[in-house]
């Protein structure tokens, strides 16, 4: 660190490209926010002020937007006449259930993938990763039959299923490579005074326990997220928040004001629980590829 | 780490073993001393950890490997509900002489070389402005906020802000002069670029990030020893920074492509594919095929071919992946 002084001298053309940046930064933070915020604002907006706009060409007029009295009425439509606790609870059960499952089974597989060696074993986690990797609506085509003929399609338990074939993969992997980061010795040395192999494995738990936490949260998110699965495996009985926000738009008549609540009400949680567990999103996000 | 377990569950092996067999074999006969722990015993523990990893496999296999096989059956077929019927391969031959699948195959690559290119420049750009700002911390959790939200949440927020009459955006593009009277989505050439708008406001934070986890892993004293020898900032950005990004970036651009194959959540309630076929970028041709019209056996076929190419795909990034870390598999 000795070297700062020197690495603090600026030229005229990299000062000018400090400016470039900052400016660049600051719109981009708000192009970035602004979609946001229109969308919290306009949920609390009467329909008719969520429609009033400036001439074209007037930028004064942008005080328009504040300009409105706010009202709930939305989000009590949306609870009161709608149905959307119900679905609200559909999501909740679909994508906590994938979750536990995900993470219950997920972390049993990864544990000992990460305590054996054998033949192939590249092959089989090149799989598992693959199937995590594959395109939604490619696999929804067979897997539709196969729910059809079970009778799982609009069920929640179908539902279920369907977001475990993302979510599993993901957690298998990620979880490995947090128990990679524990060495071995820890167990082996509780192992040597007498602990049973589960005994082992719980006290190196502590040790992932935030990772597993993590990957509870990012397998919630994906699924609560999702739009395709639940369109298709989970129309009719399991109606989640994304199609019945999708369902609100109508030919002739999208109820823009429902939409916008609906809208706050599948990402405000999402948001809350990304910050959550902040520390471990990249790593989450590029399949543990790349960590913070 | 397994082979040394393997080593020291051989009652005996290494030096400090022998000395204690030794000390003890007078005083009383072989015994207790010498039984290592069965938990630790070789054998026994391959059977637990593969009962341990035999649920999950199980599970998975019914979800993808089955599914795969009955892709391939449909794929050879012509399924309608209620009936199957084999057809000589049509599903297949086909396809090349079908305008919408060769056109979707275009369109797709289009669209994420114009999301990727749009990202990739956008996202390393505010990596490098961001890093090592003083509010960089905060200014990064605002800046991942969009990919919290639900792709179909996104798609009906920007359908709202696009919309001719009422929507900002329009009103925003039109004020600043850069779009006539027209409708953004409703005409072939800004409805793609609407779409891939969407993917580079939700996406590009992710770029930034991983950019963000590369800039502090490259060599500050190679930096700095460039810095003495007079090198301009810029320079040293070409010669020293951007060659120790290249495998994050990898990384980044494959996850991005794959996930433009991967979610047409919100170019579906956008355009779904409209005007026209100007947006049907392949998945939303498969998903029109298979869900809409119901042609399950085309629709498997289109899928096949939509996963091998996924698949290599996903084995480049695994090479790619295996460079950078060798010890993982």
């Amino acid at each position: 660190m000795a070297s700062r002084d020197i690495v603090q001298y600026q030229a005229p053309l990299s000062r000018a490209f400090g400016w470039f940046s900052a400016v660049f930064l600051a719109l981009y933070l708000v192009w970035t926010l602004l979609p946001i915020l229109v969308m919290f604002i306009s949920s609390f907006k009467d329909l008719l002020e969520a429609f009033k706009i400036p001439p074209v060409g007037d930028w004064a007029g942008v005080t328009l937007f504040f300009d409105f009295t706010p009202t709930f009425k939305h989000y009590e439509n949306l609870f009161v006449n709608l149905n959307f606790s119900q679905y609200m609870a559909n999501s909740l059960i679909a994508a906590g259930g994938s979750a536990a499952i995900s993470v219950i089974l997920g972390s049993m597989a990864a544990y000992s993938l990460s305590r054996i060696d054998f033949h192939g074993k590249s092959d089989l986690l090149f799989w598992i990763i693959s199937t995590r990797m594959a395109p939604v609506v490619a696999v929804m085509v067979p897997l539709y039959w196969i729910f059809r003929e079970l009778e799982l399609v609009g069920t929640l338990p179908g539902l279920i299923l369907a977001y475990t074939t993302f979510n599993l993969p993901f957690a298998i992997w990620i979880l490995k490579g947090f128990f990679d980061d524990v060495p071995y010795a820890i167990e082996e040395a509780q192992m040597v005074d007498g602990a049973t192999r589960f005994q082992a494995f719980l006290s190196i738990l502590p040790l992932v326990g935030p990772g597993i936490g993590a990957v509870v949260v990012l397998c919630i998110l994906f699924a609560w997220n999702d739009y395709l699965f639940a369109a298709i495996i989970g129309s009719g009985g399991a109606k989640t928040l994304s199609v019945a926000t999708r369902e609100l738009v109508q030919p002739q008549n999208i109820q823009w004001g429902p939409i916008m609540a609906a809208g706050v009400v599948t990402t405000l949680p999402m948001m809350l629980l990304g910050l959550v567990i902040r520390r471990y999103l990249v790593a989450g996000l590029t399949m543990g590829a790349v960590k913070e | 780490m397994n082979s040394i377990a393997a080593d020291r569950a051989k009652p005996g092996a290494g030096l400090f073993r022998v000395r204690q067999i030794l000390d003890n074999v007078e005083a009383k006969p072989v015994s207790t001393a010498l039984t290592w722990p069965a938990t630790l015993n070789p054998a026994a523990s391959k059977r637990y950890y593969f009962w341990l990893v035999a649920p999950a496999v199980a599970l998975l296999a019914f979800i993808s490997i089955y599914p795969f096989f009955w892709m391939i059956y449909m794929g050879l077929h012509d399924v309608e509900i209620g009936s199957v019927v084999w057809n000589d391969f049509a599903n297949f031959t086909r396809l090349p002489s079908d305008s919408r699948y060769v056109g979707g195959w275009l369109l797709l690559f289009q669209y994420s070389a114009m999301c990727l290119a749009l990202q990739i420049g956008i996202g390393v750009f505010l990596a490098v402005a961001l890093n090592g700002l003083r509010h960089e911390k905060i200014l990064v959790t605002m800046l991942l906020m969009p990919m919290m939200i639900a792709p179909l949440v996104a798609g009906m927020v920007w359908y709202f802000l696009y919309n001719g009459t009422f929507g900002w955006y329009h009103w925003l593009l039109q004020s600043v002069g850069i779009l006539g009277p027209k409708s953004i989505l409703g005409s072939p050439d800004t409805a793609m670029l609407a779409i891939v708008i969407i993917d580079v406001w939700q996406w590009t934070p992710l770029i930034t990030l991983i950019t963000l986890a590369g800039l502090k892993r490259v060599p500050q004293d190679q930096l700095e020893a460039n810095m003495v020898d007079g090198a301009s900032p810029f320079v040293n950005f070409i010669s020293v920074t951007l060659p120790n990004l290249y495998p994050v970036l990898l990384i980044a651009i494959m996850l991005r492509f794959m996930d433009n194959f991967r979610f047409i959540d919100s170019a579906l309630v956008l355009t779904g594919g409209g005007p026209g076929n100007a947006t049907k970028i392949l998945p939303i041709y498969l998903f029109e095929v298979s869900f809409k019209f119901f042609k399950l056996g085309r629709g498997a076929a289109i899928a096949l071919t939509l996963l091998v190419v996924t698949i290599i795909l996903g084995m480049i990034l695994a090479k790619v992946f295996d460079r950078l870390h060798p010890k993982r598999t």
